[in-house]
């Protein structure tokens, strides 16, 4: 029976556009999000199917004609497939303002794809003050208007329900990832499909199948990994990179990866006004490059985890080009190994075909963290 | 008790077999690395020069990039995990190996108990490596073994600013027809190869004793650079070029005694 959830869930991470068809042709709109914390609650209320756009493992060529070399990959390939008319039928994209790439994007997005509308999220870099509240609800306001503008229909009540059903994806989502930990049989692999099929199923459906699986795995007795590892990240969907992790007998405890559990961290607090209640959600999360904050502490929190969860080592994947993981990475190093726990660091782009240095990089972390 | 390490890495193949995981009692190089029949050719050299028979040996290491492709070996262990433990058993107060090989560099930090405590790796870009010094002889029309007696005869080092191979390759170019010295523009090569590494080095943390190992260790010109840019001495043993085949057999080794334990 287990095999048989994980095997949806590949098949579901690995064909998002049979997923978008599926969706299609039951007469849903569906609206792309890209990374990262796209508002898909409200996409949701307004009677949209929201559909994760974090690009794909492609040969970059049309996105060279808008984007320099040195662009964060996820954000060419999103263009590159957008121009290739992989994302055709989608209503519209929404790309939030996290980082220089994203805004960027957007406005290359706007003249090199022209069938798909680019609806921005502006979010406030000082996101804590009252003034940044207001800016994010203006954000999310500008959202509803552009969404509203494709046949959506914004109303308070339906947000807030939406809400309840994101929030409890969110719990299913923290809860799996605990349940995993304590089952060093899951695979890497398997474990991506999970986090991965969140982008391409409604959030009904992948709580009801991430909650199956819960009930699956935990009617089989917790074990122990040899080897824990806490995985850092944006992206950590190569099949190639998590097929390494499970050769080199790696098993993921817990990650602090953007496109995983980042997602789930925070929720949608309760209140009567619940657009006012997403932008206070905005105000709580914490513990992200792309989140503006001076004191790091997503830098404490990874140590912490991997503490907590008794991981031997930390691997940061490194999406090439990524400035905000880049900054960190110097801390998260010096904080880790200050608290005994080993940090290794490998890149990875989304054009990558070849994984042997990534290979040798984590064949001798092994070796370092069990010789 | 007899164990084989090979290492095929990028440009050659060596093979070392070392007697109880301590004594070298034999080796060989070859040139011609991952998919060439140099890793074949180390085997066979080995086995006519060694009165030691394949039957003898108890258990076989692959490391280097060959080592996913060679058939034959009993386990396949990272060079850097590798360089590490040859290093260690060649020099037992090592604290930090820098290995530039054909096509990257390492640099691997070591407890005082000898066991990895840290490592980066150069492993995108051609600078740095072994094969920024074949490009700039094949320019120069040299031959790479020779660099470190041509810029030892340097009076006038030129500095290569390029950090790119490809623009460093121009630049050397630009540099002969303006005239300069082989001696001085030889120098400057080998002095941009140390100044890159010495970076990798100064981000692993280098503490001494400091080694190097890899073909690029034999060209000393690249040494001094190095122990100038870090202001380190750094040790430089013959066998430099086998640590890798001596660390996989060391390796083998290790994993009997873990076994018979």
């Amino acid at each position: 029976m287990v095999n048989e959830i994980f095997a949806k869930f590949h098949e579901v991470a690995t064909s998002p556009r049979a997923q978008m068809d599926k969706y299609i042709a039951e007469g849903k709109k569906v609206v792309l999000t890209a990374p990262v914390y796209t508002p898909g609650e409200i996409i949701h209320s307004m009677g949209f199917v929201p559909m994760g756009a974090w690009g794909g493992d492609v040969q970059l060529d049309k996105a060279k004609e808008y984007c320099p070399a040195f662009l964060c990959s996820i954000a060419q390939s999103i263009l590159e497939l957008g121009m290739d008319g992989v994302y055709d039928g989608a209503s519209a994209l929404v790309i939030p303002s996290l980082c220089d790439t994203l805004k960027t994007l957007g406005q290359n997005w706007k003249y090199a794809v022209k069938g798909i509308p680019f609806i921005p999220m502006t979010y406030p870099q000082n996101r804590k003050p009252d003034y940044g509240v207001k800016f994010t609800r203006a954000g999310y306001e500008r959202v509803i208007k552009d969404l509203e503008a494709i046949g959506g229909v914004f109303d308070n009540a339906a947000l807030a329900e939406s809400c309840k059903i994101y929030n409890k994806h969110n719990e299913v989502m923290r809860k799996v990832d605990e349940v995993i930990a304590k089952h060093p049989e899951v695979t890497a692999v398997q474990r991506s499909d999970v986090f991965k099929s969140a982008f391409f199923m409604s959030a009904e459906e992948h709580t009801a199948l991430v909650e199956e699986l819960i009930a699956e795995l935990e009617k089989t007795p917790a074990g122990e990994a040899d080897m824990g590892i806490v995985v850092s990240g944006i992206l950590t969907d190569a099949p190639q990179l998590n097929e390494i992790f499970d050769e080199m007998g790696m098993h993921i405890v817990a990650d602090d990866v953007a496109a995983q559990s980042r997602q789930y961290r925070t929720d949608v607090p309760c209140g009567d006004d619940a657009l006012q209640a997403m932008a206070e959600k905005f105000k709580a999360m914490d513990n992200c490059s792309v989140l503006y904050d001076v004191e790091k502490k997503r830098v404490q929190l990874i140590a912490d985890t991997a503490k907590a969860r008794g991981a031997k080592g930390v691997v940061v994947v490194m999406t090439k080009f990524c400035d905000p993981e880049e900054f960190d990475y110097p801390i998260i190093k010096r904080v880790c190994e200050a608290a005994g726990i080993p940090v290794a660091l490998v890149e990875v782009d989304r054009q990558m075909v070849q994984f042997e240095q990534i290979r040798t990089n984590l064949e001798t972390f092994r070796d370092m963290l069990s010789m | 008790m007899y164990t084989l390490g090979i290492d095929i890495g990028s440009t050659t193949s060596k093979c070392v077999i070392l007697k109880d995981g301590e004594e070298i009692v034999a080796k060989s190089i070859q040139l011609g690395g991952l998919g060439t029949d140099g890793p074949s050719a180390a085997l066979a050299e080995l086995w006519n020069a060694s009165e030691i028979k394949e039957s003898d040996i108890a258990r076989t290491t692959v490391t280097g990039y060959g080592r996913m492709k060679f058939e034959g070996g009993d386990d396949e262990a990272s060079e850097l995990t590798c360089h590490a433990l040859g290093g260690r058993l060649v020099y037992p107060g090592l604290r930090t190996v820098i290995d530039i090989g054909g096509q990257d560099a390492k640099v691997i930090s070591l407890s005082e108990d000898g066991r990895m405590s840290n490592f980066v790796m150069n492993d995108k870009c051609a600078a740095g490596t072994g094969r920024f010094l074949d490009v700039m002889a094949n320019i120069l029309k040299m031959d790479v073994n020779d660099f470190g007696s041509c810029a030892a005869a340097s009076t006038e080092e030129i500095a290569i600013s390029s950090t790119c191979t490809v623009f460093a390759e121009s630049e050397v170019i630009s540099q002969l027809a303006n005239g300069v010295k082989r001696e001085d523009l030889v120098a400057g090569i080998c002095t941009s190869v140390a100044v890159r590494v010495a970076a990798l080095a100064r981000r692993a943390g280098v503490k001494e004793l400091v080694c190097m190992s890899g073909g690029v260790a034999k060209n000393e010109a690249v040494r001094r650079a190095l122990e100038k840019s870090l202001d380190v001495d750094i040790a430089f043993d013959p066998l430099a070029q086998y640590f890798g085949a001596i660390g996989a057999a060391r390796y083998s080794y290790n994993k009997l005694i873990k076994q018979q334990r």
